[in-house]
């Protein structure tokens, strides 16, 4: 079917709009920075392992930063991390930039040894050809010797809330409570959020910092549930004019062959005006040690216990 | 000129001269477009190769068939890990020798196969890169071996002599690099070739 000539221009004036809507609301996300909280200057080490309830494999990641950038391990050079029994290589892309990570299964609750070493085969043992015959080993680098060690505070046992409890607005609190230790170590709740509005979805993280491990911390719910478009109702306007254009000059596109909340389900949904799991884990932090040739360190042992609460939207009851 | 590629050419020479007085021999030439798996996470780009092959026919449905392969040198994609960027590349050479029975139509049409063993020599070049400071570079190894090829083919007589032809090609190569790594691979390299044989 041919399009009428002013039926074509109106398609080109609505794509013209949603394109200048868009560039002129968007905003460009850079994750290049994604990097721990360590100095910004120095030779500095980063180390954490965190051991889950009930698991046996704890979850490893270690980086070294220089002036803030990090030091990228190369040529053979790979974190070793070893107990008495186990030995793994960090092989893995790890959370932040610039780090590497891999489980590491502990039969028991101990310390874990950090260490850089040079190991040309076996840090390309994933590669498909014969590595041990066929490899350019440039020698040590630099940071090899380095070590730091990584010490597991006591387990954590949360008491309350009771997993599946029921929040219905951001101004409720959540009551955690947990067995105090007081042992001196750092206390934080990482939280990972998953929201649906009926129509699309989403998922993100946040942290919270607790003041002590003593036992209870009482959380506004708006520490993990927020309003996505909150003081910005000009953002929140060019939004939805922006999916409103876009899904009419689809609907052209289509013929009207096209499900009328074809852009709806692609936008991510607002968590406050959404059903929300929140998977909420307490993780009790130990500081390690690192090598006294760093200028300084981020090494933290961890152990982690998790409950699952969930966020309600209201529904207005209609009376009519 | 090779060792290996003057040992298929007195091979060739050798049974072109005890077979004067044979009914039919041909000669075909091909070019093919190659896919090489080596297992694992190879991931090799598709490559080109030639196909030299002599047929000596014992009887009007079966010819004694003698060949050379030579692939392109085909490199897999640039990959990253924790050592470093690296990228691979394969090149081979085949000598083929085996049995070629074939059908021919009465329209100027004939199916054929080839079923043989070879006898192989693969090289195997790495490039390594890994950052500004530290210097990569490449480095290589060669093996030889035995293996085994099989093909089926059309072919198409657009004259008494001459023979236009596709072919489905499979040739394995075992266990390369066995016994000086502990790491040994199984090469297959599949391929459809197109080229043209001329009788005489």
């Amino acid at each position: 079917m041919k399009a009428a000539p002013a039926s074509v221009t109106r398609l080109f004036k609505v794509a013209a709009a949603i394109f200048f809507i868009y560039t002129s609301a968007g905003c460009d996300v850079d994750s290049s920075n994604n990097i721990p909280p360590v100095p910004a200057t120095g030779l500095v080490m980063y180390a954490e392992a965190n051991l889950h309830e009930s698991e046996e494999t704890a979850q490893i990641a270690a980086a070294v930063y220089l002036d803030g950038a990090p030091v990228g391990l190369v040529g053979g050079d790979v974190f070793e991390a070893r107990t008495t029994t186990q030995r793994v290589l960090l092989k893995d892309s790890g959370p932040y930039a610039g780090s590497y990570a891999t489980p590491l299964v502990l039969d028991v609750v101990q310390d874990v040894f950090l260490n850089v070493v040079h190991e040309p085969i076996e840090a390309r043992d994933d590669r498909w050809y014969p590595v041990d015959l066929l490899n350019i080993d440039p020698g040590p680098g630099e940071l090899v010797g380095k070590t730091a060690t990584v010490s597991f505070p006591p387990e954590v046992t949360i008491t309350g809330p009771v997993s599946g409890n029921v929040y219905r607005s951001i101004n409720d609190i959540v009551d955690l409570s947990w067995t105090a230790i007081g042992a001196g170590d750092a206390m934080r709740v990482l939280s990972f959020v998953s929201c649906s509005d009926g129509l699309s979805n989403s998922s993100y993280g946040t942290v919270v910092e607790i003041a002590d491990d003593d036992g209870q911390e009482a959380i506004p719910l708006n520490r993990f549930i927020f309003d996505a478009n909150e003081g910005s109702t000009e953002i929140r306007f060019i939004s939805d004019a922006a999916q409103a254009l876009l899904q009419e000059l689809l609907d052209q596109l289509s013929a009207g062959n096209i499900d009328p909340d074809f852009v709806a389900r692609k936008i991510e949904a607002n968590p406050i005006s959404s059903d929300c799991e929140i998977r909420l884990f307490l993780q009790r932090q130990r500081k390690g040690v690192f090598d006294a040739s760093f200028d300084d360190g981020l090494v933290i042992g961890s152990r982690s216990a998790e409950v699952t609460v969930n966020y309600l939207v209201v529904v207005p009851f209609d009376l009519n | 000129m090779s060792v290996f590629i003057q040992l298929f050419f007195i091979g060739l020479m050798t049974l072109m001269s005890v077979s004067v007085h044979a009914r039919e021999m041909q000669l075909d030439a091909s070019v093919l477009l190659t896919a090489m798996d080596a297992g694992g996470n190879d991931n090799f780009k598709s490559g080109k190769g030639l196909a030299l092959q002599y047929s000596y026919y014992l009887k009007k449905w079966l010819a004694a068939d003698i060949g050379l392969f030579v692939s392109d040198q085909t490199f897999t994609d640039t990959r990253r890990d924790v050592v470093g960027d690296y990228r691979v590349s394969i090149q081979s050479k085949s000598i083929l020798l085996g049995i070629k029975p074939r059908h021919r139509f009465a329209a100027p049409y004939e199916v054929y196969a080839r079923l043989g063993m070879q006898y192989w020599q693969t090289e195997l070049e790495v490039e390594e890169y890994f950052n500004d400071s530290v210097p990569g570079g490449k480095t290589s190894a060669t093996d030889t071996g035995a293996g085994y090829y099989a093909s089926l083919g059309g072919a198409h007589y657009i004259s008494e002599r001459v023979v236009v032809q596709l072919e489905l090609r499979h040739m394995t190569q075992r266990d390369v690099f066995e016994g000086e790594s502990d790491n040994p691979f199984d090469l297959r390299i599949n391929a459809l070739s197109f080229g043209f044989g001329y009788r005489f």
